[in-house]
Parts: C-alpha cells; structure tokens; sequence
C-alpha cells in the first residue's frame, strides 16, 4: 500500500472517530493494520424504511486512493433501488466518475445516508426494487422497513403479514435470504413467490 | 467583427492549399503564402478524373486534406495563438476554450462582442464564482493540502483559477492516475463539484526535468485525441493502424479519402461512404443488419405458440394438424383450437373471425409482411455487395488480360485501358446503387419514393448492361462500352442530383 493512502486513511479515521460523538451516525473500523480493509457501519435516517437499522459497510481502500474512489458495498443487506439487494453492490455517482481526490470515507458515508433518504430511481442498480418503488411506492416501504428489521435490527414491530408468509415458505425447506427475495420481488404474493424461488 | 471574420475566412484558405475549383467560393491563392504547407496532402478524390469521361460530382465529395500528427498538431497550436489574441489569454488556456466550442473560432469572437463575457465557464477555466470569493476560498483554507491532508506551507499549495489549493505531490499523482484512467475530457480539479480543468500549461509544471517522461507523453497524446475529436473540421481516419487525420474546410456529410491507406469515410458519421442514404438512416440499417431483430421477426412470422404449453412451435409441413412434441396437444394451426373438435368438419375453423385469436392472425401477417420487404431489400443490398468484391477480383483478371494483349502486339497499353475505367466505374455506380437501398426502405410511399425507385431501376438497367458488356468484352467495341459508361454515370448523377439534399 503506497505512503500516501496509508497516511490519509490514517488521519481520516482520527478525525471520524472524534466526530462521532458529535452525533453523525456513522462509524468506521480497522479490519486489519494494513488500511486496505475497512468495515463502515451507518445508521438509518429518520423518516426512512431504514430509520434505527444498522447498516454494515465493506470499505475497500485501492493502492491509488485517494485518487480513485474507494470500493465500498453493503454487508447488511438491504431493499433500496439504487443497491443490489444480492450483492449490496451501490450505484452512486461520487463512487465512479464523479469522485475527487479531496473527497473522503466521511463525505462517502454521509453521502450513503443521504441516499438512504431520497432514492433515484431513474439510476436503479436493482431493477425489481426500482420498479417496485416507481409502480407501488406505499409496498416498496413496507419491504424495505421489513428488510431492515430483519438484517440490520431496525426498532419496532414487525408487519405480521410479511412473518407469516415468510414463515410459510421456510417451513417449506427454502433457505431464509432466497425466499424474502422471492417474496419481495413478487409483491408478497405466497404462489407467485414460490413459482419464481430461485 | 465582420472584418474579424473574413481574415478568419482567409486564413483558412491559406492554409488549405485549393488546387481545384471545387468550391467556386474559394478564392484563388496567390501561392507564397502557402509555401510551407505544399508538401500537405490534398486531394478532392476525383481519383478517376484522369480518365477525362468522368465528371466526379460536387455532390459525392468535397475537398480535404490529409495531415499526419506534426502538422495536425501545428495547425491546432496555430488556433490556439489565434484565439489567445481574441481572449487576452495564453494559448494553453485558449486550447480549452477551442475545445468546448468545437474549435469555431468565428463562435468565440461572435459570443466575444455580442456579451463581452467568453465562454470560460463551459470551458473548464472558471467557476461560476467571481474573483473576490475566490480569495476568500484561498484564505479561507487552512494551510492543509485536501488530499494527503498535510499541513504545508502556503507557497507549496498550488491552485487553478478557482482558488482550490492542495500540494504539488498530490496534484503530480492526481495528473498520473488521470492520465493513466484515459482522462476522458480533460484533468478536473481535485475539488468535489469543482468543474475547472488543468489547462496544459497547469499540467507541464509537473513534467519531470527529463524529456518525454510517460505523464508528458500520455497526456499530450490524450491532449491530442480530446482535441481532433471536438474539432469540427478534423477526424481521425479510420482505417486500420493508421495515424492521419483528415481536414475537411467544410463539413458535411460527404465522402473524403485518406491519401495514406486510401481508405474512404463519410466525414460526418465515419461510416463507409453511403451517399444518397443520410447518415441517420445508414446507421439504422446497418444497425438492423447486424443485429438479430429478424431472429425476432421471423420468429413472430413464422411460429405460434402452443395453446397448452406456450413452447414455440415451427410449422414445418403443410399439414394443419399439429402435434405439440413437448405436451402430446394435438391442436389446430389455424384457429390454435383442440383438434379433438375438428373431426371431419376442419374447414369449420376459419369461420370464428371474431374469436380473438384470429385477430391475433393479423399481427403476425402484418409481421410477416415487415419480414419480406426487410429480405427484399436486404437481399439486393447483400447481391451488389457480393458482385463488388467478384468484379474487384473481375478487374485484376482484366489488368493481366491487357498485359497478354500488350505482349502479343494487340495494341499498346493505353489502347486497353478503357476497360480498367470501365471497371472502376462500374464499382463506383454499383457501390452508390448499393446504398440506395436503406434509402427506399426507410422511404415513406408517396411520389417521391416512386420517383426515387424509377430512377434507381434505370440506374440498375445501366449497371447490368455494362458489367453485361464487360465481362463479354470481346464481343464489344470500344464505343460501345464507353457509351454504356457514360450512360450509366448520367444515370447515377442524375440521381444523386436530385436525391442528395443536404
């Protein structure tokens, strides 16, 4: 890892973890001593589906930054149009072609939480969630305020609907990740969800 | 700024060396001023004028220039000095100006004493800020480069017009990995949201002392690139591996030869010439071409789905009667009714027409209809295609046929030669009745598209009947086979006359 990035993420760290008590709500942790892994952790917004859920985030700090924007992806996974619900890859412009050097993992982080809080459908990394947001908003909150219950312990009680079909399926023998996505990609309809598990 | 502009007009005819009266608006050069660039390529692609029966048609070509990178280069620093005169700016900083306003410096000067502000926002110079905030930023900021976020003294940070300082190290790394990324635009400012660019004067400081270090070297190729593209007067040419670029005094979409590979491009799309098809449509049929929308399209004209099991099913006899192999259904391929009701009365099926899935028969005639005329027009599109590259091999059987004619006293050389020309202008007509074909398809019926189509099919007689009378050369005489040339091309004037607007 060239000096240059090593030394940065080093004064990055300092400043966000004396920030963070400031109330940002968002936190970022070492993996190893080699500044190449970071683990991310950002907190729902208010006023969102995701509001009190713990978002975990995999930083991937290049041999180049800060010159090229780091590789960042959610860990905790998550029902957002401009985030791949299977591979919690991100679509957001600062970490491709609009990225400048003297942007950091903070303004990164918060620029997550903003995304949290106004999606762009227009710009969809995952086409099914897009869709559902676009076409039937009030069903998209619902799945999402379930998803962050469910992967990213967000407060309050969970839509007994959604429990119960979910239940219905598992008890089938199918593996708890493939049949939420099922049943979210399929409007929570039990013999549609089924028809399409995959 | 009338008169600004006529010295514009001027220069560009100095520089372009006319040696035809192609453009009758062109004044004639007086000759010394052009010295330096005689040894510039110039051509107007009347490469069979020689000939003396062919008129090369204003219509088909228009006059350009084949440059190799050096003068490319000297020409685009020559603008530069021009524009640095106009803006009160140096000349790297005027390259950014000429690249975002297409390098019309008539633009620049017209926007110049229209507004009095120039266009330095676009271009990548300024920020929308005005000069007092941006020593307010510069102040502002702590003495910490942004980037590696070390403290540094002032006169280490180094900024472009819009005050964002950071560290030379940084900036040096910033121009490397840029560079090393394609830089597709342009160096930015490492500042988020910033949108000034490094201008190349910014961008040589971080040369190192060294002569023709990589950065140098990448980013004056890349210079080069960004610029020749955004020229409105240049284009690469797109032959294979080779460097030239093509100046062209006034674009339009129109055929230009590279005088170094000899390869023949429209200047406007880049596409082989394709006259009297725009490049808009020659685009769409090629597109079509290519991809596999007929798969589609025959598919939908062809096939039907099975009415228990939707698997897609090819009718592939004549019989009605079809067996699904993948669901045993027995149905009918006419009303895709259950067989099992048919019995004896089948002709009872064509009766339902206002059961829906009859109407449904509609649509795939109209499909099927769409897949005829798209294979009509192809397939005379890919037959003249194919009788091209037979007569090029046609051509080189006639040149050895000449030199045995030649060695066995049969005449000299010169006398043979009208069956070469022949040859090329059989290409040459072919090659335009080729491409009228994306022209009809796309044509909308009306009397224009009759008229159109009259034309081309006496185009087409012409065309048949000489490559008719060359390939039985001997059975002809002279003259009648430079009539026939001579028709043929009329014919293919006339046409492109009155086809070729723009």
């Amino acid at each position: 890892m060239s000096s240059i990035a090593a030394t940065r993420v080093q004064r990055e760290l300092k400043d966000i973890n004396s920030e963070e008590c400031s109330g940002q709500n968002i936190r970022i942790e070492l993996m190893n001593d080699q500044f190449e892994h970071l683990k991310g952790e950002i907190i729902g917004p208010p006023g969102t589906p995701y509001q009190g859920g713990k978002f975990k985030l995999s930083i991937h700090i290049p041999e180049t930054y800060p010159f090229n924007p780091p590789k960042v992806k959610f860990e905790t996974k998550i029902w957002h149009p401009n985030i791949s619900s299977v591979t919690g890859a991100i679509c957001l412009d600062i970490l491709k072609d609009q990225w400048a050097a003297a942007l950091t993992l903070r303004t990164v982080l918060l620029s997550l939480q903003a995304l949290l809080s106004a999606a762009e459908p227009d710009d969809p990394q995952d086409a099914v969630v897009a869709k559902q947001y676009k076409d039937n908003n009030s069903l998209f909150y619902k799945t999402a305020k379930f998803w962050a219950q469910i992967y990213a312990e967000a407060p309050g009680p969970t839509d007994t609907d959604c429990m119960d079909k979910l239940k219905k399926v598992t008890e089938m023998g199918f593996y708890r990740d493939p049949s939420l996505r099922a049943l979210s990609s399929n409007s929570w309809n039990l013999a549609d969800a089924l028809d399409n598990i995959g | 700024c009338s008169d600004d502009y006529e010295d514009d007009e001027e220069d560009i005819n100095n520089y372009y060396n006319n040696n035809e009266d192609d453009f009758a608006d062109s004044e004639e050069e007086d000759g010394d001023s052009t010295s330096n660039n005689n040894d510039i390529k110039t051509s107007n692609n009347n490469d069979i004028n020689q000939s003396g029966i062919i008129m090369t048609s204003k219509l088909e070509h228009f006059s350009s220039k084949t440059m190799t990178v050096s003068e490319t280069n000297e020409f685009l620093w020559k603008d530069c000095d021009k524009a640095s005169v106009v803006l009160s700016i140096t000349p790297a900083m005027s390259r950014l100006v000429l690249q975002a306003s297409k390098w019309k410096l008539a633009v620049i000067k017209t926007r110049l004493y229209k507004t009095n502000k120039p266009n330095f926002l676009e271009s990548g110079l300024q920020n929308a800020t005005n000069s007092k905030s941006i020593e307010k930023v510069k102040s502002s900021r702590p003495k910490v480069c942004g980037v590696c976020l070390e403290t540094l003294h002032r006169s280490k940070l180094l900024a472009l017009n819009c005050g964002h300082q950071f560290c030379d190290g940084c900036w040096k790394q910033h121009m490397v990995f840029a560079v090393k990324d394609g830089m597709s635009q342009g160096i930015p400012c490492m500042e988020p949201e910033c949108t000034l660019l490094c201008h190349p004067d910014f961008v040589k400081q971080f040369y190192p002392v060294n002569q023709d270090s990589p950065l140098e070297t990448a980013y004056k190729t890349h210079l080069f690139r960004i610029s020749v593209s955004s020229h409105y007067q240049l284009r690469f040419c797109p032959g294979v591996d080779c460097t030239s670029v093509i100046y062209g005094e006034k674009p339009k979409p129109r055929k230009v030869q590279c005088l170094t590979c000899k390869t023949a491009f429209c200047f406007e799309c880049g596409t082989p010439p394709h006259i009297p098809t725009n490049c808009e449509t020659i685009k769409k049929w090629l597109t079509k071409c290519a991809d596999d929308s007929e798969t589609a399209n025959y598919i939908s004209a062809n096939t039907k789905d099975c009415p228990k099991c939707h698997i897609c099913i090819e009718k592939n006899g004549g019989c009605n009667h079809i067996k699904c192999s993948k669901c045993s259904h027995n149905f009918c391929w006419m009303c895709l009714g259950d067989w099992k009701n048919h019995g004896n009365s089948y002709y009872e099926c064509s009766r339902y027409k206002e059961n829906p899935r009859i109407a449904s028969k509609n649509s795939q005639t109209q499909a099927r209809e769409a897949l005829k005329k798209y294979l009509f027009y192809f397939q005379r599109w890919e037959n003249h295609d194919r009788s091209l590259h037979l007569e090029a091999q046609a051509r080189s059987r006639i040149q050895t046929q000449i030199e045995e004619k030649v060695n066995s006293n049969q005449g000299t050389w010169i006398d043979w030669q009208y069956l070469l020309r022949a040859g090329e202008l059989l290409a040459q007509c072919r090659y335009t009745l080729q491409y009228t074909y994306p022209l009809v398809y796309y044509a909308e019926t009306g009397p224009e598209k009759a008229l159109f189509e009259y034309q081309q099919a006496q185009l087409e007689v012409e065309i048949e009947g000489l490559a008719w009378k060359l390939e039985h050369a001997g059975e002809y005489q002279r003259g009648d086979i430079e009539n026939q040339m001579d028709v043929a091309e009329k014919r293919r004037q006339t046409l492109l006359a009155r086809f070729v607007t723009v």
